[in-house]
């Protein structure tokens, strides 16, 4: 099942001189379940490409389906209702709220939902204790290392089951230890969960992981392969 | 930095609050009980010239309404005239106020604000007269000397032990005058100790000359002047020097041997109710049942007094918002920096799907808890010191006499209502919140995108 369509996408931003073609003619799709990553050079337009797959940005033109809904056509607080239900993000920085527990963090979307307090807290537990953090429900960031730090985003990202997840260099900041352990817990999720997963990545051992990969070059797919 | 900017914003506020509404209260209480009461009787024709002859008509019905009536706690009635006193060394004009003491004690609280003798007690020869301190010092009733026993008795920590050896060479001679005795003061201490000492060594070493005999000019109801001659029995001081140096008291019976007015012939009946308002009600309800009367509540007798009463607590909050205004700019100051310090936060936050509305709300509402955690704490503490002043006074009598002049006591009781504190917490609410619309504003214009690069 199609979970994202990205029809003839482009992204145009006017300079004072130039016209930049940040996405240009970008035709996609993803299916349930996937395991993908985006990568190429600085400039490639990876980044963008997700900024709007996530509804952060607007293409200059074309379309992007999500679950059928054209997010494109959706404003304000229609779009960002959409995100909240529907999309998952994990960030290259963590961005965890420093002032919440691993736990209060990982619900946090759950609560913006309205989630009952009896679900959230199931919830919750389960996917701590799947990424390894079990035992720290209550510490807080400044207490954890960067690689839990990024496995309780991702545990964030996972919580109101989301359509997808958008994992924007989500191991830059990481030792290559903690990198290997966030993949395995990333790629056991996907499967357990069937939730699709797109990264954006210059990191090999994403790309290694990735069951896709595609490849952007100057806003254009120059390559699309799908691992056996 | 906010909370605690609001919480010494919070205890100013409502210390400058407690204060004013004490003195007020203070000077509306004396006012009250010691000078006007809460209504007062008239024959019409007395309130243009305060003559005598015009007394008050029916007045037996009257006092029957007064013993029955709802609201009337108690009443005096009065025979009040323009008198001249005169001692040997000075003469002055006061009110003459002939009272029955008994029904004068629960209207008035004269005999409270005793400094000597009594209240009009016991028959004597001589009839007794009670004036107040600054009557006392027109006629020169007040004399100094430094005598062994106060010398004995005198606080050395007030004074030190060579002033105390040098006003000892005054000797036990008596000056009928404060600055007869400051003279001598000035030739047994330096310039240093003089300046220092001098008024209070006068206050420490006067006395009051009771037993002293005053000659008394007044006219008859007829319009004939009298002689009589009073000792004086009782000498009053309450925090109104006007009022001190302007009213004279002696027993109803003997001043009538003088007027010749009859029992039942009287020029004032004071009513004290049960409060400020009841009081004025009563008046209201005595003005409809005795309409050929002349009856004015305190508010007619006092408007000023009604003035501070119904403006003091406006005033009082006008004072607090001024402190708030201040405030809230700190408040935006405050929460602007934070918004702009977690531009990324707020970034991430609009990603993962909060809305506009629940940015707004977050903002208000952190701006709004930490103006109230100040503004709690500073109403505990501006609380214990409230109710630890309203015990021991705050001492203002290095210008006690400024103060006393314009009917305010020295020493102020800080007077705060629960009102007044939930009135303050709303007011505090509402500067946070309007003070972090700004903030607010500025974090839903953000950029999900942007801030999201924000380092």
């Amino acid at each position: 099942m199609k979970v994202i369509e990205i029809k003839d996408v482009e992204k145009i931003y006017n300079d004072s001189e130039v016209q930049v073609h940040a996405v240009n003619g970008v035709s996609l799709s993803f299916e349930e379940g996937e395991f993908a990553a985006i990568v190429g050079p600085s400039g490639s337009g990876k980044t963008t490409l997700l900024n709007m797959l996530g509804g952060l940005d607007n293409p200059t033109s074309g379309e992007i389906l999500i679950g059928g809904v054209n997010i494109g056509k959706l404003k304000g607080s229609k779009l960002i209702d959409f995100r909240l239900y529907n999309i998952g993000f994990v960030f290259q920085s963590y961005n965890l709220i420093p002032v919440l527990t691993a736990k209060e963090n990982t619900e946090f979307v759950m609560q913006m939902q309205g989630t009952s307090k009896e679900k959230r807290n199931k919830r919750v537990t389960e996917l701590l204790t799947a990424v390894g953090l079990g035992d720290r429900l209550d510490s807080r960031p400044n207490r954890l290392s960067g690689g839990q730090q990024q496995r309780v985003a991702v545990a964030r990202a996972l919580a109101s089951k989301p359509k997808f997840i958008l994992a924007d260099e989500p191991t830059a900041n990481l030792d290559s230890k903690s990198t290997e352990n966030l993949l395995d817990i990333m790629e056991k999720l996907n499967r357990e969960e069937k939730i699709t997963f797109i990264f954006s990545t210059h990191d090999a051992r994403v790309v290694k992981k990735a069951h896709r990969v595609i490849t952007l070059e100057d806003g254009k797919i120059l390559n699309d392969e799908i691992k056996d | 930095m906010v909370i605690i900017a609001v919480m010494l914003g919070i205890f100013g506020g409502v210390m400058a609050m407690g204060i004013m509404q004490g003195w007020i209260e203070q000077r509306i209480h004396a006012s009250i009980y010691n000078e006007i009461s809460h209504v007062q009787i008239h024959n019409p024709k007395f309130m243009y010239n305060e003559e005598i002859q015009y007394t008050i008509k029916d007045y037996g019905k009257i006092t029957s309404i007064l013993d029955t009536m709802s609201g009337v706690v108690a009443y005096s009635p009065r025979v009040k005239l323009f008198a001249m006193a005169k001692t040997a060394g000075a003469a002055t004009g006061f009110t003459l106020k002939g009272v029955d003491a008994e029904k004068e004690m629960q209207v008035s609280e004269i005999y409270k604000n005793l400094v000597e003798g009594n209240f009009l007690e016991g028959e004597h020869r001589k009839p007794s007269i009670v004036i107040g301190s600054e009557t006392a010092k027109n006629l020169k009733l007040i004399n100094y000397q430094v005598t062994q026993g106060k010398l004995d008795s005198i606080n050395r920590e007030d004074f030190p032990g060579e002033v105390i050896d040098q006003i000892s060479k005054i000797g036990a001679k008596r000056f009928r005058n404060e600055n007869d005795f400051k003279s001598a003061l000035k030739k047994v201490l330096s310039g240093n100790d003089y300046k220092r000492y001098a008024n209070d060594l006068a206050k420490y070493f006067s006395f009051y000359r009771t037993r002293a005999s005053i000659a008394i000019t007044l006219q008859d109801k007829e319009g004939d002047l009298v002689y009589p001659v009073f000792r004086v029995r009782g000498i009053y001081k309450t925090t109104n020097t006007t009022f001190d140096a302007m009213n004279a008291f002696v027993d109803r019976e003997v001043l009538n041997r003088y007027t010749g007015l009859s029992e039942t012939e009287v020029n004032e009946i004071a009513i004290i109710s049960t409060d400020n308002d009841a009081g004025a009600l009563l008046a209201e309800k005595l003005s409809l049942r005795l309409p050929e009367q002349e009856v004015m509540s305190w508010r007619q007798l006092s408007p000023e007094l009604a003035m501070y009463t119904d403006f003091s607590t406006l005033i009082s909050y006008i004072y607090v918002i001024i402190i708030l205004f201040a405030l809230a700019f700190g408040i935006i100051n405050t929460m602007m920096m934070s918004v702009l310090e977690r531009i990324k936060e707020l970034g991430m936050l609009m990603a993962i799907g909060m809305n506009k509305k629940r940015v707004f709300s977050l903002i208000m509402t952190e701006s709004v808890f930490l103006t109230l955690t100040g503004a709690v704490a500073g109403m505990l503490f501006s609380g214990i010191m409230v109710a630890v002043l309203s015990r021991t006074g705050i001492n203002f009598s290095m210008w006690s006499e400024g103060f006393e002049a314009l009917g305010y006591a020295a020493i102020v009781y800080p007077f705060v209502t629960w009102q007044n504190y939930a009135g303050v917490t709303i007011m505090v609410i509402i500067t946070g919140m309007i003070a972090s619309i700004w903030p607010a504003r500025k974090a839903l214009r953000l950029n999900a995108v942007e801030a999201l690069r924000t380092e």
